[in-house]
């Protein structure tokens, strides 16, 4: 049974259409990266999901269990760091922890101290003169501490600093080994990169593509520069490769689909240097917001 | 280069200069802004209380021997004085108003001011607001005063309200603009009160609590020196007492009201030298923030709300018990004069007989009812704010029900209800019986629990506000309680058919112990409590959870 599996999720607030038909599913012991910039849609699915708001149609079930429908059985198995991190001011750290743990049923204490060590928890400090990223930390040592089987995590390294995002993909490769499935909403593209096995792309509240990396890279160009002897040659037209400049005696080609066309068009002229490397996420990310447009999708 | 040079070069030509002081008007108007429900509400309500106090009294006292028996009896008894403060001229209709009017216009008056000091300053801050203005373009100080000046201007309105009412009635334009600003001024001066809190304290909330406990103390030296025979002069110790001092409509001495100007100056001068000396987004009183974990009321929501709510409901048992026991005290003091026609019938409105100690505490338990209720939509507000601040949506990402939430919830406010009706029962009793009173404490525990199908029935419609209307909770609570009790006071007077005064429920409730429990009256508001709160839960439960 998936983790998550979301069908035709639709939300609709008034006149703005947040999410359109979604249809994902998030295996067990996977590792997902939601990618979408602000306002595509992404926290919008995290609380369609955990049944926060009512899908206007569609269904969201986790491990089986609708958890508009079915809240508490649902969350048994789900632990959630919220985008925002508003938490109760006139608590500690500490005790915000045996509060929320109180309230789930169950902790992991030792790895809950072994938690606070590494991202360097303040425990008696209370919530009001925590900084964004220290209030970050506490959710997410809350949530990794319950050792539910699905993290849901809306953007959970906004504020956080260097040594602490070493921390948070050190703790999500603890929680993969563990075989726990990790929803990563996020637009920290080399984050998703690191740790994700399959990613899925938003734009205005429409799943636009969705796969593994590898899968991703494939369907996307490949980005191909070439350095001439001198200037830069007439290169015949082909189909599916894009030419750009790149200084003087250089081009860059992004192209889609098979390679050899262009490499025995490129057999006839002078060259002297030839680099060809997968996209990387960001490129495929920006390649579906058409940004050569200026326009970010919806 | 120079600096304007400088930026010159950097901003491109469109990026014009607004007007230099266009920052702090900004601040200004959002300081007003922000405040404008309460103040237009508040403003109307002192119109409306203003007016049909002006046109009641020709109607409910029209000779002079009614006018002197009235003064000889009900004018001078002190569970009367308690809330409306010192009489001085009660044989005419500006003094009677400024009387009525002017003693409690000015506690509410106090309480605003505290409220739009705090809000302007001190909630600005928490939120990081402050801080963000005060990185753009405008020095600390103008800053500061353009809240001030937003906070003057709702003053403004609510001077204007309280004018237009006693002159809409009928009363001199001079002599009301005189009242409207001697009964206003309390509100300056409590503004400074929440101008300085708000640079002691370090945190809205603690602000509010300094605000209140110094509005709580003045208005009990207010009492002391409104009820005690030899503590007149008390009233020169606080702003409520220089309100009444000033006399509006009897024998106005201007003069007096210096006293209140310059307190606000020197207040609002000290919280501006702590303003501009000290970090932003700190207070002066340092709180503590790290301590060893105390690990009590943690075991669930409802526990965590407790603990939350804690400091608010013991300041709710001390205050209603304090006024119950002073209530119960004096309700043995009522001189027993002969009283004409027209004024009994001016009793009977009230439903009650004043004249006997049993009599007054019925009558007083109104406002009971009135304050217990106010503090069951306080406690639907907080749950709000817990929903608010997005607390509630990690809460409920836990196993952890919607509907056990909100019932938590419930408990709290019905809890602390019965809570507070038990006290104020069992203190005015004690009260009572300590003047030798014969009340039975029977009779005063059916006062408190009679409050309770009031209260209840408020509760459900507040948390039907949180159910169908979340952003609208805090107005609907408290404005449907507030509405339904000035218009039982003062409908009546206008006239108002008995049809269209039965719409507040405050209207079916027997004054006991005086009068009859009224069941019917009881029953019903008991069953309109049970449907609101049915349709409540339905409809939080079938709604987004939904932010500020």
């Amino acid at each position: 049974m998936e983790a998550i599996c979301a069908e035709g999720l639709t939300k609709h607030y008034g006149t703005t259409r947040a999410l359109e038909a979604l249809d994902l599913r998030v295996a067990p012991g996977e590792v997902y990266g939601y990618l979408g910039p602000n306002g595509a849609g992404k926290t919008t699915t995290i609380r369609l999901l955990l049944g926060l708001h009512r899908p206007t149609s569609g269904r969201a079930a986790l491990f089986g269990t609708d958890a508009w429908r079915d809240p508490v059985a649902a969350h048994r198995r789900v632990a959630y760091v919220a985008g925002e991190p508003f938490l109760w001011p006139s608590l500690t750290s500490a005790e915000t922890f045996e509060f929320l743990a109180r309230v789930r049923g169950s902790v992991d204490e030792p790895y809950r101290r072994e938690l606070v060590e590494r991202f360097r928890v303040d425990p008696d400090k209370k919530v009001r003169a925590l900084s964004k990223g220290n209030r970050q930390k506490v959710q997410l040592v809350a949530a990794f501490a319950s050792r539910a089987e699905l993290l849901i995590l809306d953007e959970p390294t906004a504020g956080l600093d260097p040594l602490m995002e070493v921390a948070f993909r050190e703790t999500v490769h603890e929680a993969k080994e563990r075989g726990q499935t990790i929803f990563l909403s996020s637009h920290i593209l080399s984050e998703v990169e690191a740790v994700c096995d399959r990613v899925g792309i938003l734009r205005g509240g429409r799943l636009v593509d969705e796969g593994t990396l590898e899968q991703l890279r494939h369907l996307s160009a490949h980005t191909v520069e070439v350095t001439f002897d001198g200037p830069v040659p007439r290169l015949p037209e082909l189909a599916g490769v894009d030419v750009a400049p790149a200084g003087e005696s250089a081009l860059r080609l992004e192209v889609s689909g098979p390679l050899r066309p262009l490499l025995a068009a490129l057999a006839e002229l002078p060259v002297v240097a030839l680099t060809s490397r997968e996209p990387s996420l960001e490129e495929i990310f920006l390649h579906h917001y058409d940004v050569s447009d200026g326009r970010v999708g919806g | 280069m120079g600096a304007s040079a400088a930026s010159a070069q950097l901003a491109p030509e469109h990026v014009r200069a607004r007007s230099p002081h266009g920052a702090a008007a900004a601040i200004g108007r959002r300081a007003f802004a922000d405040g404008r429900v309460r103040t237009f509400s508040f403003a109307t309500l002192l119109a409306f209380i203003a007016y049909v106090n002006v046109s009641g009294y020709a109607h409910s006292f029209p000779t002079l021997h009614d006018r002197l028996t009235f003064v000889r009896s009900f004018g001078d008894d002190a569970s009367v004085r308690l809330f409306y403060g010192q009489p001085y001229d009660l044989l005419h209709v500006g003094g009677y108003v400024a009387w009525r009017v002017g003693g409690t216009g000015a506690l509410f008056a106090a309480a605003w001011g505290v409220l739009a000091a705090v809000r302007a300053l001190r909630a600005e801050e928490d939120a990081g607001r402050w801080e963000l203005l005060l990185a753009g373009a405008v020095r600390r100080r103008d800053a500061y005063l353009a809240a001030l000046a937003g906070i003057g201007a709702g003053w403004l309105v609510l001077w204007a309200g309280l004018w237009l009412g006693c002159v809409g009635g009928g009363l001199a334009a001079g002599g009301s603009a005189y009242f409207a600003l001697a009964a206003l001024t309390p509100a300056l001066a409590f503004a400074g009160i929440g101008a300085l809190a708000s640079q002691l304290a370090p945190s809205r909330r603690v602000a509010l609590e300094l605000g209140m406990v110094a509005l709580a103390v003045f208005f009990v030296l207010r009492v002391v020196a409104d009820t005690s025979s030899g503590a007149g002069w008390l009233r020169w110790a606080t702003p409520l007492g220089w309100a009444e001092e000033a006399r509006a409509f009897a024998d106005p001495r201007p003069l007096v009201l210096l006293a209140p100007l310059a307190a606000t100056a020197a207040l609002l001068w000290a919280a501006g030298a702590i303003a501009l000396r000290r970090d932003v987004g700190s207070g002066l009183l340092r709180e503590h923030d790290r301590r060893a974990p105390r690990t009590r009321l943690l075991s669930s929501p409802t526990a965590q709300a407790l603990r939350g709510e804690r400091g608010s409901l013991i300041g709710w048992l001390v205050g209603v018990g304090f006024f119950a026991f002073v209530i119960g005290v004096i309700s043995t003091t009522f001189q027993t004069a002969r009283l004409s026609e027209s004024i009994r019938r001016e009793l009977a409105r009230f439903g009650a007989s004043l004249l006997t100690p049993s009599g007054i505490l019925g009558f007083y338990f109104l406002f009971f009812m009135l304050a217990i209720s106010l503090f069951a939509c306080a406690q639907v507000v907080a749950a709000r704010r817990e929903e608010a601040g997005q607390q509630l949506e990690t809460l409920l990402s836990l196993p952890l029900g919607r509907r056990r939430w909100l019932a938590g919830r419930l408990a709290i406010a019905i809890g602390g209800s019965a809570a507070l009706a038990l006290l104020a029962a069992l203190l005015a009793w004690a009260g009572a019986r300590s003047q030798g009173a014969h009340v039975s404490l029977a009779d005063m525990l059916g006062a408190g629990a009679n409050c309770l199908p009031t209260v209840l029935l408020f509760l459900g419609l507040s948390v039907l506000a949180l159910g169908a209307w979340p952003r609208a909770t805090t107005g609907i609570a408290y404005g449907l309680v507030s509405l339904a009790f000035v218009w039982q006071l003062f409908g009546s007077a206008l006239g108002a058919p008995s049809w269209l005064l039965g719409v507040s429920p405050f209207h079916h409730v027997g004054l006991v112990p005086a009068q009859q429990f009224k069941a019917l009256g009881a029953v019903l508001m008991c069953a309109l409590a049970a449907v609101a709160l049915v349709a409540a839960f339905a409809l939080f439960e079938r709604r987004d959870l939904t932010g500020e």
